[in-house]
């Protein structure tokens, strides 16, 4: 191979890595004005939160929001809770058996009249807009009195529904402030005395002190608890699924382990 | 009692060839002793088929094939079925394996001319089975009824609109319906599980039947029916049972804990396998952000993108699909296999498979400028593999075949 031949070589890979990087860019982020979605990792097996989350959700989403596909005795029997308990306390309707859907009370045609759009069933929020969606947007919300419920998202701008959970969270605000400016590796960038160099920007969310029932930690452990219970919802047999996997990978690996065994044994015959 | 057995055997024996078959066509069959793991993913698609066949018949049971029942009734599976779950999970699993290990197997084919004579007929059975399987996938694809069955269909079925003359009226034929409705997903349902099943398994024997006449190939590329023992039995080949059966038997072992992996732990394949969009349920009214078809279409998807006239692209997509039938004649080389053929070949198929893979990417992702370009390129990168065949494999120089395996 000859020195031109070499250059080639590299010209023609520094061209593919530059079409590569616009190939493989990300796309806009679900999460909109918010940025990236802040990461959620649910825990299936943490019992408390998922009751936490249902009672949190029947009493103030599901007046809207139904969860169609679900069963009212299923969610107390996987989430351990006794059914008396379960049917005085969560279901507000005597009328209701536990082999039920959680279809909703809402007419479906009012609702839309009420908000311009009928608020969705929820069962599978979880698996067609994420737990980190969810996740995000129940924590994005933002005074701004331009709009019908006085309130927007950063996470779904013109969002339809009202930021049922305020009186918990308080008055969100969107503030500016100043901020360390960031370099393009990420690191804040500094003058030449050494300070770190501010810049004013806006964006940022703030909860007004006093507003609330909850402090941040407290509502954010909510938030957490909801998208829990309705990664949950979202499917039941998830937590199943994952306990059952570990033995069926065992079981396989096994098998090919006495099968790799059985076939080198045989192979001797002709070799 | 086993004199009696043997007695009953002996009677039916008589009047159906069950010992004659089982010995021509399994214990006795003789197959190469020398292959590599490539030649794993023909028994691999068969588990997959079977797995695909009894799943499949477990879903129909408490599926709705209708406009209002088909989302809900998949929901019922998941959650109120005892281990719905289960069956549900395989079939999207299986779905997408199977097209992998075919993929797989198809590639192998291209590797070691498993197309050349007098195996033409094997690998346009294949082919055909690989087009079946597109028609298959696409129809059970719809019948969950979510959003990305719909708008998937909607794109799919607006291709037919493409054709010249008859293209509205064959698009309405198609629909049963003005648009995407319950008829549809009835007539879908009856095709997914009816009729394209049993061409499938036809066209599996007619496969397997055409392949044993012929035997067998291998990574070498070396005729093993040359060199026979007294009693006509290649020399450098072992009978199928235990030998080919044990062998098969590991490549199962990692094939199912794979699956498992996947079926257990990452369902949706992160989005690959069952598209977030479609836990939504179909609504005409409003589109999805952006529509893309499940990964094992996608690198003709891309190409349909990539030429912005409607028919032209599906002219180009058909065409990508259908050129693989001709593959035994585009292919002038002397010797089969790719270890014995020159750099010409070498360089085209990876450029083809890294061409291929690109597309794949391309169709799963929304459309920039760079990537038309690219998805250009790589379509024509695509076709230069078949269409410039005929000419680098008579102009390259081969490498000696050994006689013996």
């Amino acid at each position: 191979m000859n020195v031109l031949n070499h250059r080639g070589i590299i010209f023609f890979s520094l061209l593919l890595l530059l079409v590569s990087f616009d190939v493989f860019s990300a796309e806009g982020g679900p999460c909109k004005d918010y940025g990236e979605c802040d990461a959620f990792k649910p825990q299936l097996n943490n019992t408390e939160s998922l009751q936490r989350g249902a009672s949190v959700y029947l009493n103030y989403c599901y007046g809207c929001h139904s969860l169609q596909y679900s069963r009212w005795g299923r969610v107390a029997k996987d989430l351990k809770i006794p059914d008396e308990i379960f049917f005085q306390n969560l279901v507000f309707d005597d009328s209701i058996k536990a082999g039920d859907l959680m279809k909703g009370s809402m007419s479906k045609d009012e609702s839309a009249l009420w908000f311009g759009v009928a608020p969705p069933d929820l069962t599978l929020v979880s698996r067609y807009k994420g737990d980190d969606w969810i996740y995000s947007y129940l924590r994005a919300y933002y005074e701004d009195s331009s709009k019908q419920y006085g309130v927007n998202n950063l996470v779904y701008p013109g969002t339809a529904m009202p930021n049922v959970l305020l009186s918990l969270q308080g008055k969100q605000k969107l503030v500016c402030k100043d901020a360390p400016l960031l370099a393009s590796n990420g690191r804040e960038q500094r003058d030449d005395m050494g300070n770190t160099i501010y810049k004013n920007k806006c964006g940022f969310l703030e909860v007004e002190e006093g507003t609330g029932k909850l402090n941040k930690t407290e509502f954010d452990q909510l938030i957490y608890d909801i998208t829990n219970f309705l990664v949950y919802v979202g499917e039941p047999a998830k937590a199943e699924r994952e306990r059952i996997g570990w033995y069926v990978i065992f079981y396989f690996l096994i098998f090919t382990a006495i099968s790799a065994m059985l076939y080198r044994e045989y192979q001797k015959d002709y070799h | 009692m086993s004199q009696m057995i043997s007695s009953v055997f002996t009677w039916v024996n008589k009047r159906l060839p069950i010992a004659n078959t089982f010995e021509r066509h399994l214990s006795k069959h003789p197959v190469p002793k020398k292959v590599n793991f490539w030649y794993l993913f023909g028994a691999l698609a068969s588990v997959a088929l079977i797995i695909q066949i009894v799943s499949g018949i477990w879903l129909i049971m408490p599926y709705e094939n209708t406009e209002e029942g088909a989302f809900a009734s998949v929901e019922y599976i998941m959650r109120d079925v005892d281990y719905g779950w289960v069956i549900r999970y395989m079939h999207t699993t299986g779905a997408s394996l199977f097209f992998a290990v075919v993929y797989l197997h198809m590639f192998r084919g291209l590797l070691y001319g498993s197309y050349q004579k007098p195996k033409e007929l094997v690998w346009i059975f294949g082919c055909t089975i690989y087009l079946a399987m597109m028609a298959e996938g696409f129809l059970g694809y719809v019948l969950p009824y979510g959003q990305m069955s719909y708008w998937g269909a909607q794109v799919i079925i607006s291709l037919f609109g493409a054709i010249p003359y008859i293209g509205e009226s064959l698009e309405l034929w198609v629909r049963g319906d003005y648009y995407i409705s319950g008829i549809t997903v009835s007539r879908f349902f009856a095709l997914h599980v009816v009729a394209l099943p049993l061409v499938l398994i036809a066209l599996v024997f007619l496969h397997l039947v055409a392949l044993h006449e012929v035997g067998a190939g291998n990574p070498e590329g070396v005729d093993i029916e040359e060199h026979l023992d007294e009693d006509g039995v290649p020399l450098d080949s072992v009978p199928f049972y235990p030998y080919k059966v044990l062998n098969a038997l590991v490549g199962i072992g990692v094939f199912m804990t794979v699956f498992a992996i996947i079926m257990f732990f990452f369902p949706e394949g992160g989005g690959y396998f069952i598209e977030m969009a479609n836990f939504e349920e179909a609504n005409p009214l409003v589109t999805p952000e952006h529509i893309a078809p499940v990964w094992y279409y996608s690198p003709y998807y891309t190409m349909l993108r990539a030429v912005p006239d409607p028919l032209g692209g599906l002219i180009v997509m058909a065409s990508a699909v259908a050129i693989f039938f001709v593959v035994p004649w585009l292919d002038q080389s002397k010797v089969a296999s790719i270890r014995y053929k020159g750099i010409y070949s070498k360089i085209a198929i990876a450029l083809f498979g890294i061409s291929f893979l690109t597309l794949g990417y391309l169709g799963t992702v929304s459309v920039t400028e760079v990537r038309k370009t690219v998805s250009i390129i790589c379509t024509i990168l695509y076709f230069s593999f078949f269409l410039l065949m005929p000419i680098y494999t008579s102009l390259e120089k081969t490498k000696v075949v050994p006689t013996r395996l």
